[in-house]
């Protein structure tokens, strides 16, 4: 437990610090994903890593999420998407 | 008089944007940005502990923190000389939170890893990686941006300082140094005569740089009130051409245009230095290299500060202007 917690200090990021950030591109906040260690930026689907507790907020280093990926990080918006593909089907 | 004035307008124009609105950035791309970012990390590598003419500029710019009387509890640093801004700021500014960014990964370790060695006593510094043209900082948000000779190889320069602006706090400072125009001529003359020499034609070796009067448009341009511009000039003497390169690579401040040639012959090379040495040198043998500041100061806009009333708003005429200080002189 107490190494887990050190592993986490040393790679976390201060949370303080993720108030003043946004994303470089789109200027919009970002959301922490502790999972993959990396800060996701929701409105363009991108992610930054966070490496050494150094977050990389450079366009070039940002990574587009894969649709699945997003699909599972926030599994309540698919289903209204779901929803209006279903509509637009039938119609 | 009015032709310079023209002449000025000009100038700025071509050198920022081609937009109409003023607000729209451009779309010339004048530096290559990834270059330049390689060329931080090996400034990372080669830079020595202490760089006298980067810690002048340093300590000029935070030197004007002290004539403020405003403290600047959250402040963001940005690009350039990361390292001599965090060491000399001598709790100057009453900065409680520090932000340091940069493009180059390895700069910000260097930093983080000094930063280890000797810490800034009460400040809680954190470090990101960014760049200035997209800048990763939410709006409103902090009270001082610093740039020490870091936004000179920006593309859009009044794009960046636009979103510096957005990033401060109402009535937040902007300091800024960059090179000016006058900076490296002497290298300048002797690229241009050797290559005119050896290979018969010029190309650019060296970036340009923002003269001393787009400085005060550029601030203007970009929304800041009460803007103030200085310049200063350093000489620094070197015993050789080559130790010259040497130290421009150690700053990260070689060469990094979009359109350069990107093969240096080393005849050429060897011409220049030769040229350098013959046409500057001084009496003991060492070379002058001329660096120019540009020094920026800007402030987001808040009620509290002055500003000049509303045209056509006085109620004294100009004429009376005289009567009105005589009468009070007199009593």
């Amino acid at each position: 437990m107490v190494r887990f917690g050190s592993i986490l200090m040393k790679d976390g990021i201060n949370k303080s610090l993720l108030e003043f950030l946004v994303c470089p591109l789109s200027k919009q906040p970002l959301r922490l994903c502790e999972k993959t260690n990396s800060l996701i930026s929701d409105t363009i689907g991108v992610s930054y890593p966070i490496v050494d507790g150094i977050p990389r907020l450079v366009p070039a280093d940002g990574k587009i999420i894969e649709a699945d990926d997003a699909l599972n990080s926030d599994g309540s918006v698919d289903l209204p998407g779901k929803r209006t593909d279903d509509q637009s089907g039938s119609s | 008089m009015r032709i310079s004035i023209a002449l000025c307008r000009g100038g700025v124009r071509s050198y920022c944007t081609d937009a109409r609105d003023g607000f729209q950035s451009s779309k010339l791309k004048i530096f290559d940005r990834h270059l330049k970012r390689k060329q931080r990390d090996r400034a990372a590598w080669l830079m020595k502990p202490k760089d006298s003419l980067l810690d002048t500029v340093a300590e000029n710019l935070l030197d004007r923190l002290e004539d403020c009387k405003k403290t600047f509890p959250t402040a963001l640093c940005m690009g350039g000389s990361l390292e001599a801004i965090r060491r000399l700021l001598h709790g100057r500014g009453g900065i409680e939170k520090l932000i340091m960014m940069d493009t180059s990964w390895d700069m910000v370790k260097l930093c983080k890893d000094a930063e280890q060695k000797i810490p800034n006593d009460n400040i809680e510094t954190s470090y990101i990686i960014g760049d200035e043209e997209y800048l990763p900082v939410k709006e409103n948000s902090v009270d001082l941006v610093i740039s020490c000779l870091g936004l000179h190889w920006t593309n859009d320069l009044p794009g960046a300082m636009i979103q510096c602006r957005l990033s401060l706090k109402p009535d937040g400072l902007f300091l800024a140094a960059i090179l000016g125009g006058e900076t490296l001529k002497e290298l300048r003359i002797a690229c241009t005569i050797a290559q005119m020499e050896r290979e018969g034609g010029i190309s650019p070796r060296l970036s340009p740089l923002a003269q001393v009067r787009d400085a005060g448009n550029l601030l203007t341009r970009a929304g800041f009130t009460l803007p103030g511009v200085d310049v200063d000039e350093y000489t620094v003497r070197y015993s050789s051409a080559l130790e010259l390169i040497e130290h421009l690579r150690a700053m990260g401040e070689t060469s990094a245009l979009l359109q350069r040639s990107k093969v240096l012959k080393k005849d050429t090379a060897l011409a220049t230095a030769g040229i350098y040495e013959s046409m500057f040198a001084a009496e003991d043998g060492t070379i002058p290299a001329t660096f120019q500041i540009i020094y920026m100061t800007g402030w987001r806009e808040h009620y509290s500060q002055q500003r000049p009333s509303r045209r056509g708003s006085a109620s004294v005429s100009f004429q009376d202007l005289q009567k009105q200080f005589g009468s009070d002189g007199s009593c």
